[in-house]
């Protein structure tokens, strides 16, 4: 299957739900949908596309939204699903019910963006420590790293 | 009656500090818990701030084993980006680097799978095998680990005809030495008995759980990076995918020595038809705003880079995905009905990094609550006891 064919194809099967979709290099697709046809593409992509393999899911900081892509890798192309959520409510409905695989993605996304993922089967943060503050989201580009004060028992010799 | 048995955060048979939460009925593993971050160092934030030279040097650093795999799958990916052509010269000694890098690690990997079976003088002949390759590497690129040879727009360093006898030489000997592992199986029953049948991954699952690299080849599922995406240099090159269906650690060795052999096949190639020209074109120190999606083979399976770029000097976006990562989810997964015993099997088969020294496993009694410490050592003495009790399974074949 060629990229254009996939490309045709994708148009025909996603409807009104494709808003986007571009090729801008060999074997590389990007669709974009909304947030609420995520897990209904995912299905679609893993059954007729042969993109059961989620590589990861990159979440970017866009000011007002915050844009989260699923790359799937088919054996023939990697078609990226992108989607974006508003900053002010980042809530985004899970898909590891199509794909397993992707819980861990998802529980990062959680941890670096702040955003919430509905219907994760495993809410606990990944990355970020148990005792990391609440409402601090590191990758969010307002977020700036401030190195604690260093607290040397018995105080500087 | 169950019990809970905490591995980690720090513990020798993981890649990176990790904390994994064994609930176990008697010996046998009912379910596994794993948890992240301990080795956090927030570099997706830190490549925001620099420039798109710098976070060469600082992708090469997410690694220690595969350094190349990160700072190549980078490199591609902003050459994209910045569209820029490397010369095919260049890009044959990228890919030569590449290839060896898969060398040294695999045979890294085939060591520590004897050594957690029991079997250490194999551990002894492959690592001794290794230093051929890391003495190629240094001649090559001046380090044995961070070779740094990439640059935006192809290499550093430059090949002359002296080191080219010398990689095919080293590469000579390399698959003579590796044909002793191909007949391992029928003169060392015993190895192929432990680790046969340790680690069961279906195809399904591991399809499902988004596995990647030999883990994945090793349930029978022939996807390979360099085959389907293939950049540069790997479509003009023939080689073959290393494959088992046994789906158990057995398979994983099976594909990590089909591998070496695929491996030297294609530095055979890429030696003896290395083109001539240049090895660097210039780089522009900006790139237009955009995005890539690059995706490289690194010996541990796929490595995928997501970046955005915004038209400045450094980088909007720098998602990296490392393959080991991928493989978390399909290891909990081997680990379910499994035995204690086999727990360093299983995690050395994923391969995970392997600067383990001795450390130590917490053992916890759910009863009593007590915790006792065992050392990596009697880990493995117990796992060896067990197997040495365990009817041997004789049904296991070495497939080669």
């Amino acid at each position: 299957m060629s990229d254009t064919d996939i490309v045709e194809s994708l148009k025909r099967d996603l409807g009104a739900k494709g808003l986007e979709l571009a090729n801008p290099a060999p074997r590389r697709i990007f669709l974009k949908i909304a947030p609420a046809d995520l897990l209904a593409t995912a299905t679609v992509l893993r059954d007729k596309y042969d993109c059961a393999h989620l590589s990861t899911i990159s979440g970017a900081d866009r000011g007002e939204t915050f844009e989260f892509l699923y790359h799937f890798a088919s054996p023939v192309a990697v078609i990226t699903v992108r989607t974006g959520v508003p900053r002010s409510e980042p809530r985004l409905p899970s898909i590891c019910a199509a794909i397993p695989g992707a819980i861990l993605y998802e529980r990062e996304l959680q941890d670096m963006f702040g955003v919430t993922v509905e219907g994760i089967p495993d809410a606990r943060r990944l990355v970020l420590p148990d005792d990391w503050p609440d409402g601090q989201f590191p990758l969010r580009k307002d977020w700036k790293h401030v190195r604690t004060e260093e607290v040397i028992p018995g105080g500087k010799s | 009656m169950s019990f809970q048995i905490p591995i980690g955060p720090q513990h020798p048979a993981l890649k990176e500090p990790i904390s994994l939460r064994m609930t176990v009925e008697g010996e046998v593993i009912t379910d596994a818990d794993i948890r992240l971050g301990y080795n956090h160092r927030g570099l997706e934030k830190l490549a925001e701030e620099r420039t798109w030279i710098q976070n060469i040097y600082l992708t090469e650093r997410i690694c220690g084993i595969c350094s190349h795999s990160h700072a190549t799958c980078y490199v591609q990916g902003v050459e994209k980006l910045m569209e820029l052509t490397p010369p095919r010269r260049g890009l044959y000694i990228r890919y030569l680097v590449s290839e060896l890098e898969r060398v040294h690690s695999h045979l890294l990997w085939l060591g520590v799978a004897g050594h957690e079976a029991g079997f250490d003088s194999f551990f002894m002949y492959t690592w001794r095998d290794r230093e051929i390759v890391m003495d190629l590497l240094e001649m090559i690129s001046g380090n044995r680990v961070h070779y740094a040879i990439n640059t935006l727009g192809g290499v550093r360093r430059d090949l002359d005809e002296g080191q080219k006898s010398k990689i095919l030489e080293g590469v000579a000997t390399l698959r003579k030495r590796s044909e002793y592992y191909f007949r391992i199986g029928a003169t060392e029953p015993s190895f192929v008995a432990r680790i046969a049948g340790v680690g069961m991954l279906s195809k399904e699952r591991a399809i499902a759980l988004c596995a990647v690299g030999p883990v994945l080849r090793a349930s029978g599922v022939a996807r390979d990076v360099r085959k389907e995406d293939p950049c540069a240099v790997y479509d003009e090159l023939d080689f073959n995918i290393g494959t088992a269906d046994s789906c158990d650690v057995l398979g994983r060795v099976v594909v990590r020595v089909k591998e070496l052999l695929e491996s030297y096949k294609m530095i055979e190639q890429m030696v003896k038809g290395l083109p001539d020209g240049d090895i660097v074109a210039k780089a522009p120190r900006k790139a237009k705003p955009g995005e890539t999606v690059s995706r490289y083979e690194a010996p541990r399976g796929e490595n995928i880079h997501y970046i955005q770029a915004n038209g400045s000097d450094k980088p909007e976006r720098l998602k990296v995905r490392a393959p080991t990562l991928a493989n978390y989810p399909a290891t909990v997964e081997m680990l379910r009905k499994g035995f204690i015993a086999d727990i360093p099997l299983i995690f050395a088969a994923i391969d995970p990094c392997i600067c383990c020294a001795e450390r130590t496993v917490t053992l916890v009694s759910a009863r009593s609550g007590e915790e006792s410490v065992v050392r990596m050592s009697d880990l493995r003495r117990r796992a060896l006891a067990r197997s040495g009790n365990a009817p041997v399974k004789g049904n296991a074949v070495w497939p080669f």
